[in-house]
């Protein structure tokens, strides 16, 4: 395997990626916005002060990684309707893999390009409504590692997304529902700690609430060996799931993809 | 069935494209059906390595679509073929190291960085050896005249300065096959004179096998003794431009001017003459009348001061020829 190949893949997209400055810029504002709103929000609601800080936390984390629930690598989806993937199929590289490797470059360079300023930014809110550090050392080891692998996840279903363009030639559909759902069941809508218990622990187990859902919990509460293992393995678990199943559908429809045209 | 080792066969290869067209009206979202296209059917052909072949056909005659099975970018429907021994679509990966595919309409080199950065990136995919990659580098980068555009990305780059560089992008893993889907599309005439003369030289001193199809038959007569005509999906002929051109070169043309009025004898059969200002325009068919009966004619008319023979532009003959095989 030209493992090479793949790190050059990673280091030119996440070149090309980073000239995207204004974007970044630009979805920052946003996001800073929008989790103010948020905040605000819960400040009313919520009535426990433990738990309202917990949620501020909460909120910002998926604001700050917000960016990496949607596909970073449109230029691929782009190349799919337009057929100019051809070049891409000609490469002795393994397409899937290649892909992976190209959308995590994208999100990891997004993520770093908002967060110094991100969090910059927070300090000009009241203290209360600010981002609270991590638990403890091994917490934020415990978080970053988690992080690591909720994005894999995000990226499998981002790639299972092109598989659908692959067949349909049009993926606003698919991605609109997606998105929803990974809002929704990933905890960026409602933060899924602050639903009730009951329903909290059949949501803890889903796939949406292991991409930002199960890191998150890691930074607030820094967790014992076990425990971390245990939610880190319903992690990898999905993420083997999605894995396969993006893949399966990747070779499928390689295959029998119509390039018309040109 | 066994394929030879060597350069690109093709047997009974057949591809079709499927879409699913709805009804007509609100209803028709409901009765959807499949229509098939034929892509390719049932081609059959060989090329030896080091042979530079033509492919040549009215749009959606089935060039590109051959092209893509050849490169594995396809899966066919049925038949097989072989390209240096290798199945494409089976081998994807390992044909992809020894082909070199440039699409005239679509871009490999990545858009915003330098084209030397591509270009680095293709050797560590390609996994050329470091040395080997600078000696090809330096070799294409002097041949195709790149020098200064290395440190300058795609997007900045004229079509012509394009082009040359995707030229450089497909040749660095030297590929023992070269496949070129219009590549002079919208090209001057200097760049495509140019691409010309490169392809014809990596062709002569590497023996690279190449199959181009392009609409310019320009390029045709320049750099491919054999042709493959396609229309519909079918192959319709293999064999010599040259050969197929004569087919369809029904008429000759002969422009002539006289020193004073020329006195005609009576003309041969079948030739029509045309005064047109202070020149004489003569047309006839070579096949019906020998060029030297023509010739002997006029020059008993008068004095000849200026004469011109002039075939049938290419493009007509062309034209022609798709109108004869019912491509049009």
């Amino acid at each position: 395997m030209r493992l090479k190949a793949y790190w050059t893949a990673f280091a030119v997209q996440a070149k090309q990626i980073s000239r995207y400055r204004a974007a970044a810029f630009g979805g920052m504002v946003t996001q800073a916005f929008f989790g103010t709103m948020l905040v605000a929000l819960y400040d009313t609601l919520i009535g426990d002060r433990t738990l309202f800080r917990e949620t501020v936390t909460y909120v910002w984390i998926q604001q700050i990684f917000f960016r990496a629930f949607f596909t970073s690598d449109t230029e691929f989806n782009e190349q799919i309707i337009q057929g100019a993937v051809c070049y891409t199929l000609l490469r002795p590289v393994d397409l899937h893999l290649w892909c992976v490797i190209r959308e995590m470059a994208g999100k990891i360079v997004n993520v770093l390009m908002r967060l110094v300023p991100m969090v910059l930014l927070l300090f000009l809110l009241p203290e209360a409504w600010r981002i609270r550090p991590p638990e403890s050392t091994l917490g934020l080891v415990q978080f970053t590692v988690s992080l690591g692998v909720g994005f894999l996840s995000i990226a499998q279903i981002n790639l299972i997304v092109s598989a659908v363009l692959m067949r349909t030639m049009d993926n606003k559909g698919i991605t609109a529902m997606i998105n929803l759902i990974m809002m929704i069941l990933g905890g960026n809508i409602i933060p899924l700690t602050i639903v009730p218990e009951r329903i909290q622990t059949l949501l803890r187990y889903q796939p949406f609430a292991q991409m930002l859902d199960a890191p998150i919990r890691m930074y607030l509460h820094t967790m014992s060996a076990p425990e971390w293992l245990l939610s880190l393995g319903i992690q990898l678990f999905w993420l083997a799931a999605m894995g396969c199943l993006s893949r399966g559908l990747w070779s499928r429809n390689i295959r029998r993809i119509e390039l018309q045209g040109g | 069935m066994q394929l030879p080792e060597s350069g690109i066969h093709v047997q009974g290869l057949t591809k079709r494209y499927r879409r699913s067209e709805g009804g007509k009206g609100l209803l028709g979202l409901f009765g959807r059906k499949t229509v098939q296209t034929d892509g390719l059917i049932d081609a059959n052909f060989g090329i030896r390595r080091g042979e530079i072949v033509g492919l040549l056909g009215p749009n959606g005659a089935g060039k590109s679509t051959t092209v893509k099975l050849l490169t594995g970018i396809l899966t066919p429907d049925g038949g097989d073929c072989t390209v240096e021994g290798i199945v494409p679509w089976k081998q994807r990966k390992r044909n992809a190291v020894q082909i070199g595919v440039v699409f005239g309409q679509r871009m490999q080199l990545w858009w915003d960085v330098p084209i030397l950065d591509s270009f680095r990136l293709l050797r560590d995919i390609y996994a050329i050896p470091g040395e080997r990659w600078k000696k090809r580098l330096d070799e294409l980068t002097e041949a195709l005249d790149l020098g200064e555009l290395l440190s300058v990305p795609i997007r900045q780059m004229s079509l012509g300065q394009r082009m040359r560089a995707e030229l450089c992008g497909s040749l660095l893993h030297e590929p023992s096959t070269l496949f070129l889907d219009e590549p002079t599309i919208g090209l001057d005439a200097v760049s495509k004179l140019r691409l010309r003369e490169f392809l014809k030289s990596e062709n002569e001193k590497r023996g690279t096998t190449v199959l181009l199809t392009t609409h310019d038959m320009a390029d045709m007569q320049a750099l491919c003794p054999r042709v493959l005509v396609l229309g519909h999906g079918r192959l319709l002929y293999d064999g010599a431009l040259n050969t197929l051109l004569r087919r369809y070169d029904s008429q000759h043309r002969v422009r002539c001017s006289f020193a004073g009025e020329p006195a005609f004898g009576e003309a041969p059969r079948g030739l029509t003459v045309k005064a047109q200002e202070s020149e004489w325009e003569i047309v006839f068919q070579p096949d019906q009348i020998p060029v030297d009966e023509v010739l002997r004619w006029l020059l008993a008319a008068g004095q000849v001061r200026e004469m011109t023979l002039t075939e049938q532009p290419v493009d007509e003959l062309v034209a022609e020829m798709y109108a004869d095989l019912h491509l049009t």
